[in-house]
């Protein structure tokens, strides 16, 4: 693995809406080393979703570099892309955005469809990420007989299934009650003390505490990139007002 | 997990889209399949119509004066022939072009005769020749053979010299048995069959060797008309009868085969009517198919986001579409081709405006099967290719 997991150079980002142009990364640069654990603050629009997405290889950006694990990503083709998010990444989704029509180790098992593994093996890496979520007892269920947390934690093992070194996150516990999201990120950092990288974007500061390292970014740029436990002993507030009121 | 359980899954969680394409798959495939069979089966009850027609060119003497009429075709007189027909002309239709579509020629002399004061229509032919050309002449009594016995096959039977074949009703007119003896213009004949009723005009014949016949009516080597049959699937009959008109100058011909022309440009019109109609409801079948696979993809577009953002190739969507309109298509024409036979048995008479059997057409599934999943992986291809296409950031916003 390269030394730096994740190098972002220079990425800018435009969107355009009829004659208006809104940029929303401007010429942004970061370096994420493996088994990092991040979380993404700011408020909406400050273009949080988007570094993800463009991350995720998902987006492509209109300058600028982004260099995975050594990997030009946007060097590749549209199809060589899909084929590096299989191998690489893992997504936590808003919403949990599980399959409703497949039980929870089929939308475990997802990542692993196109790939050659026999059938055998996949159902075995599935259920190995059930357990290490804590859902194997309930493999068999569909979404809608889960609860929110359960169908978070099957969204969990589905990113980790393919053992991919970065896992991304969207708002991973945007629609859970407190007790729940305090579990959800201590599997986070259980994963992350395993070795998996994360990126995680949040709008909970609590959130930050069980991440290594928290950026705050406005307008398409990083305005803080902060040790985590600073921002929870102390210089929250300073850190909030430098992210221009994350709420 | 595979993609195939992914589409077999989401086909049972949407039941009645599935259920819709296979309505309309199974509705275009089975009015394909009741129409080809109907047209099918009137184009073989047209070859049957056209065989059983016998021969299907006559050729008669170009004459004036009062003719005789047989089998609907005026056969001169001879008393004011202008130019007759005769045994040499035989041999002048083995010279024309197309001669090898030919089958069978009988050549016969007609003319009315008196028995016991009963003016009657004698014919002589070539009983092999004329026998073979008509297999539907059969006899009910035969010299030789006691009454309740079957009698022998036409076509096989050595008639004598003196031997004559007579209609149903000219037997019962001149109330004559096979084995009889009767006097014809002054010779005596032995009567050796007597044919089964036929409904036409051979009931009220005396039949004899051509030979024999000329003898009698002092007319040797003349020929009243002579009956030809040709392979009708394959010759050009106005052709051969161009042909025949060529090498016989004094003969007049003519095609039998108008009215079975004129009934197979029926069928032809009726097949251009079918094809034309099977092309309009597979147009709209695709179109209701395409649509519904539009609107499914649109319906999935967060699914697609979700399965492009954790890597699935945009072929892996496209196969995954395409794999649910091929089983749709494969329900839909096992169903078509079960449904076109079952509407075709019980209402193809009705549609062809003939009596028609139809057989269970087992070499059709195949090609239904094809048919039914070409049709819907054609309709599939652009929601597929639209699918395949879909921008995972799109899709996810969508979320």
């Amino acid at each position: 693995m390269a030394d730096l997991l994740i190098k972002l150079e220079q990425v800018k980002k435009i969107y355009k809406t009829g004659e208006a142009e809104v940029e929303v990364l401007r010429n942004l640069s970061l370096t994420v080393p493996p088994g990092e654990a991040v979380a993404v603050m700011g408020p909406s629009g400050s273009g949080k979703s988007t570094l993800l997405s463009i991350i995720g290889g998902l987006n492509l950006p209109n300058e600028g570099k982004v260099i995975i694990d050594g990997i030009d990503l946007y060097c590749l083709n549209r199809e060589r892309r899909a084929d590096f998010r299989r191998e690489y990444l893992g997504f936590v989704f808003q919403h949990f955005q599980l399959i409703p029509y497949l039980t929870a180790v089929q939308n475990t098992m997802l990542p692993l469809t196109t790939t050659r593994y026999p059938a055998r093996k996949k159902r075995e890496m599935a259920m190995q990420a059930l357990e290490r979520v804590g859902m194997e007892r309930k493999c068999n269920r569909l979404p809608n007989q889960l609860s929110g947390g359960e169908q978070e934690r099957v969204a969990i093992a589905r990113a980790i299934v393919n053992a991919p070194p970065l896992m991304l996150a969207d708002e991973p516990t945007g629609n859970l009650d407190t007790t729940t999201a305090q579990d959800i990120m201590k599997l986070f950092s259980s994963l992350n003390k395993s070795g998996l990288t994360i990126l995680m974007v949040t709008h909970n500061p609590e959130n930050t505490k069980y991440m290594k390292r928290t950026i705050a970014m406005q307008d398409g740029v990083i305005v803080s990139d902060t040790d985590s436990l600073a921002v929870v002993a102390g210089n929250e507030i300073e850190f909030r007002e430098s992210a221009g009121e994350l709420r | 997990m595979n993609l195939y359980s992914i589409a077999f899954n989401n086909m049972w969680r949407r039941k009645s889209r599935i259920l819709f394409n296979v309505t309309v798959l199974l509705v275009s495939t089975a009015i394909t399949v009741t129409l080809f069979l109907v047209v099918d089966s009137m184009r073989l009850t047209l070859g049957d119509q056209i065989d059983e027609f016998g021969s299907n060119l006559v050729i008669v003497p170009q004459a004036e004066g009062m003719e005789i009429s047989y089998g609907g075709t005026e056969v001169a007189n001879t008393a004011i022939d202008l130019d007759q027909l005769s045994e040499a002309d035989l041999e002048k239709i083995s010279t024309i072009p197309d001669y090898r579509s030919i089958n069978i020629v009988s050549p016969k002399i007609v003319a009315a005769v008196n028995v016991n004061d009963v003016g009657i229509i004698m014919v002589g032919v070539e009983p092999r020749r004329e026998f073979m050309m008509k297999p539907w002449f059969t006899l009910s009594e035969q010299e030789g053979i006691e009454p309740g016995l079957n009698p022998g096959d036409l076509a096989l039977l050595d008639l004598p010299e003196k031997g004559l074949i007579v209609g149903s009703d000219a037997a019962r007119v001149l109330n004559l048995k096979a084995g009889d003896l009767v006097d014809v213009n002054g010779s005596t004949f032995q009567v050796a069959g007597i044919l089964n009723r036929l409904g036409s005009v051979e009931d009220g014949l005396l039949i004899g060797k051509l030979s024999t016949v000329q003898g009698l009516l002092n007319r040797p080597g003349e020929i009243s008309m002579i009956e030809i049959s040709a392979y009708c699937n394959e010759c050009p009959v106005e052709e051969l009868a161009a042909q025949l008109t060529e090498a016989l100058p004094n003969g007049r011909v003519t095609a039998l085969r108008q009215a079975a022309l004129l009934r197979e440009e029926t069928i032809d019109r009726f097949s251009l009517f079918s094809f034309l109609l099977t092309g309009v409801i597979l147009v709209v079948a695709m179109l209701l198919v395409l649509t519904s696979m539009m609107g499914s993809i649109h319906e999935r577009t967060r699914e697609i986001g979700i399965f492009r953002a954790i890597g699935f190739r945009g072929s892996h969507v496209m196969q995954i579409i395409l794999l649910e309109a091929g089983v749709a298509g494969l329900l839909g024409g096992i169903a078509g081709y079960l449904s076109g036979h079952l509407i075709a048995r019980n209402f193809g008479s009705y549609l062809s405006g003939e009596s028609i059997e139809l057989a269970w057409q087992t070499d059709l599934f195949l090609p239904v099967l094809i048919f039914s999943t070409t049709v819907a992986l054609l309709a599939a291809i652009y929601p597929a290719y639209r699918a395949s296409k879909l921008d995972p950031v799109e899709a996810l916003r969508f979320i």
